[in-house]
């Protein structure tokens, strides 16, 4: 038998999802407890209205963040990351941000060379206070990634 | 029955009239680096080459190979086993050195207690192996000191010898006669292609340069254990277990699950394990008794020479040379039996002084 | 002057060199090279007598980074009591970047490390010679002039030595060890910092997004995830490294494609601020994968970014160790 090009089932999953003029993203949120999670919290209280695309997980500082978190979003499937933390100066912990930030830098710079498109991995600051900032970037966020397309680069066929 | 001709431009024909049945494996050239792979036209078949860098034993005991299969539906669980192992497949191309090993892989995968492997052992049973003689070994091969020949042809169903531009077809086994049978339109042999291939054979066998006394060593390992010189092998080790991964003979494995908790479902797989790695024998409890290089690289050694002699009456080596020409720190496994079979030899002086 | 004399004037230095440290017990076991038994290869050799200096040698097929054997420390490298030896190595300028750097990270101890230091005219490139000769067997390895001759059985081929060495030998700025008299013996130079204008990786960065991918999966689809590059890195020296965890379990041990990325992602972030450019991982993996477009990324990232560059000296925190108020965050969203 000459060897079959067989169609796996997550391509003719990802394929019918290109597709769909009504995709939305999946966005996984890292929030930092003390500025970023109560930043959110105030959006919602405020009844600031902002896209449902992201899920979000709360770390204590945005420094909790291991590079493995992003990655393995990544080949898990979900379409967006998203890490907000303190601003600079600000952090709770005093400089777990400060320390976030370099490993943020460097793995931006290494993913945009491996070639994932730039934009499905965002990095943010926001305060507690800063409820609309949280919403607007959200929905810049939900943009931004809704124009680049699913992710489909890390999917095992089987 | 009679000896045929296959000629080198008719490899096209044999492959379209066996690929319809089999799956069909051969030599491949994918960047340099030499594997069998399942062709899907004649021409990527490669006929001049020495040996392939991955070692058949790809085929049947592929890098990584799924077990099976299971869907979570609510609380049922659902397998669904392997389908494809009635499928038959043909290796072309095989030298006698990897041939071979599948002796040692029968052993394996067959001896242990009361557990079979079924997956390797069915596959196996539904493969023809089309074997080519070596009519220039090279400098680093060492067959015929374990107990293999360039030109062995017992393991094989069917053997080829290359006489230039045609192979002198011999049937060996009885599935590779009725393959013969089947393949009417081969031309009868002469006596002048048998002459010639008798010639090649002798010469193969002169040209092996490495020789290496495996029986020496292995008697000499029974008694050394503990001896200091295991230090001096594994000094320039680094641990990354290339000579076992591209060894015909090397059979551990590593057995992990894979799930695909979004779609409720997953499988489980077997992948390629090397007992280079320094996880290879952790235990749960945190304790390693091979904790260090020294007794991994020993166990290597010990394990092709010493224990497999002692508990099969087989040399757990074949001869193929790939560990010497691939190791990255040249840790040459000649130099290494040469070092070993010299233990005693210092030891007797001493007792004289 | 041609290659081969530079390379005897190299060994004929490492030797007297070599020499004198055993002789006068400044060092009790040297590291270095020695002929290799095939051809296109070298091997470690540890010397502990006078008499064996000779085995010392150098060619320009000496790729494995020496500093590799530092850590962690094997029992050969140390007394009966478990301390380490005073430990001599033949340092190119990659490995005495290694050793540098290792000191920073307080992994080897410099008192008891001497550094044989060479100017090194760059490493041959193995896979790039055996993909060109093919399926012949090759016999003998030589360097004559500026080539590289390569014979085999009843045929011979000549490569310009300047194209076939290593892509990251030809733009390699550190040739010998940066350190002090008192860490080194031979050639060495105390270097502040590189200048590198980057302009390949610069070239590579200019694709899009779908041609560095494309690129990238290429280059690595042969891999098989054996982790030889891994263990022949000097500064892969975890205990447990992140694909050998199982509790959790974050990537898969498959060769499927989504794992090789990830594993070769993963490592070269661990390394970003921590690679030496040695070129081994690439001489070491056995289906011939090139990662020198990778460790010039990361050369390049900390070099714009924090001006650092990895074992110059054994003071500098590397990046990954420090913070500033200051940072570069132009990464960052901001509103609109």
């Amino acid at each position: 038998m000459r060897p079959e090009v067989k169609k796996k089932m997550t391509e003719t999953v990802l394929e019918e999802k290109k597709l769909d003029e009504k995709w939305e993203p999946k966005i996984i949120a890292f929030l930092c407890n003390w500025c970023s999670y109560a930043g959110a919290d105030l959006a919602g209280v405020s009844r600031i209205q902002y896209p449902p695309n992201i899920r979000i997980v709360r770390v204590p500082c945005s420094g909790r963040i291991n590079p493995y978190f992003i990655i393995k979003s990544l080949t898990d499937g979900w379409d967006g990351v998203l890490i907000s933390g303190c601003h600079p100066g600000d952090c709770h912990y005093i400089s777990g941000n400060l320390v976030a930030r370099r490993r943020f830098a460097i793995l931006n710079e290494l993913l945009e060379f491996f070639g994932i498109e730039p934009g499905r991995v965002n990095f943010m600051w926001a305060s507690a206070a800063e409820g609309e900032r949280f919403a607007n970037l959200v929905k810049k966020t939900t943009k931004i990634v809704k124009e680049i397309g699913p992710n489909t680069k890390f999917q095992k066929e089987w | 029955m009679e000896n045929k001709i296959l000629k080198k431009d008719q490899i096209g024909k044999l492959y379209n009239e066996l690929v319809g049945e089999y799956k069909f494996y051969a030599p491949k050239n994918h960047k340099g680096n030499i594997s069998f792979e399942q062709i899907e036209k004649p021409e990527d078949i490669l006929l001049d080459y020495l040996n392939s860098k991955i070692p058949p034993k790809s085929v049947l005991f592929p890098k990584m190979e799924v077990l099976f299969e299971y869907t979570l539906d609510d609380k049922d669980v659902e397998i669904t086993d392997r389908q494809d192992l009635d499928e038959k497949t043909l290796i072309f191309g095989i030298r006698p050195c990897d041939a071979y090993s599948f002796e040692l892989f029968a052993n394996f995968f067959s001896s242990h207690g009361n557990v079979k492997d079924e997956i390797y052992l069915k596959k196996k049973e539904n493969t023809t192996l089309i074997g080519i003689g070596c009519n220039t070994p090279r400098t680093t091969c060492f067959c015929t000191s374990v107990n293999g020949n360039p030109f062995k042809k017992d393991d094989m169903d069917l053997f080829l010898t290359d006489l230039g531009d045609s192979y002198l077809v011999e049937g060996i086994s009885d599935k590779g006669k009725s393959l013969i049978e089947r393949l009417s339109w081969l031309s009868n042999a002469k006596e002048a292609d048998l002459k010639k291939s008798e010639e090649l054979a002798k010469k193969a066998e002169e040209a092996i340069v490495t020789k290496i006394d495996a029986k020496g060593a292995v008697k000499i390992l029974e008694t050394s254990f503990e001896h200091p010189i295991w230090d001096e092998i594994s000094e320039a080790c680094v641990g990354c277990g290339t000579c076992a991964y591209l060894c015909p003979t090397c059979t551990c494995f590593d057995v992990i699950d894979e799930t695909d908790q979004y779609n409720k479902r997953g499988r489980r797989i077997r992948i390629w394990d090397t007992c280079q790695s320094c996880l290879y024998t952790k235990e749960t409890s945190g304790h390693n008794p091979r904790n260090t290089k020294i007794q991994r690289c020993r166990n290597r050694i010990m394990h092709k020479f010493s224990y497999y002699p002692k508990n099969y009456d087989l040399l757990g080596c074949v001869g193929c040379g790939r560990c010497v020409y691939l190791c990255p720190v040249n840790n040459d496994l000649r130099v290494i039996l040469n070092k070993i079979n010299k233990i005693e030899k210092k030891e007797e002086k001493k007792a004289v002084v | 002057m041609g290659i081969d004399t530079e390379n005897q004037e190299i060994e004929n230095s490492i030797r007297e060199i070599a020499k004198k440290l055993l002789s006068e017990n400044q060092v009790d076991v040297i590291i270095g090279y020695a002929e290799g038994t095939i051809p296109l290869s070298s091997t470690p050799i540890f010397i502990r007598k006078e008499e064996d200096v000779n085995k010392l040698i150098w060619n320009n097929l000496c790729y494995i980074n020496l500093a590799n054997y530092l850590v962690p420390l094997m029992p050969q490298l140390c007394d009966s009591e478990g301390n380490a030896l005073k430990i001599g190595i033949v340092a190119k300028g990659c490995v005495g970047r290694a050793v540098n750097h290792l000191a920073v990270e307080k992994q080897v101890d410099l008192e008891k490390v001497k550094m044989i230091g060479i100017r090194c005219n760059g490493i041959v490139n193995r896979s790039k010679i055996n993909l060109e000769i093919g399926e012949k067997e090759i016999l003998e390895v030589s360097i004559s002039g500026n080539d590289i001759i390569v014979k085999g059985k009843d045929w011979e081929k000549k490569f310009p030595y300047d194209q076939y060495i290593n892509d990251l030998c030809k733009v390699c700025k550190v040739k010998s060890p940066s350190a002090s008299n008192e860490t080194c013996v031979g050639e060495c130079e105390e270097i502040e910092s590189i200048h590198d204008e980057f302009a390949d990786v610069i070239d590579f960065e200019s694709k899009s997004s779908e041609e560095k991918w494309n690129y990238i999966k290429e280059a690595l689809e042969p891999c098989t995830l054996c982790y030889s590059c891994r263990q022949a890195c000097p500064l892969c020296y975890c205990n447990l490294c992140f694909v050998d965890q199982n509790l959790p379990v974050w990537f898969g041990k498959t060769a499927e494609l989504p794992d090789i990325i990830v594993f070769h992602l993963i490592r070269a972030f661990h390394l970003a601020g921590r690679c030496v450019a040695c070129g081994a991982c690439s001489s070491v993996c056995p289906v011939g994968i090139d990662l020198n477009m990778i460790t010039r990324k990361l050369e390049k990232i900390v070099k714009d970014r924090y001006d650092f560059t990895s074992g110059l000296n054994a003071e500098t925190l590397p990046p990954m160790m420090d913070f500033k108020m200051e940072d570069t965050e132009e990464f960052m969203l901001e509103e609109d």
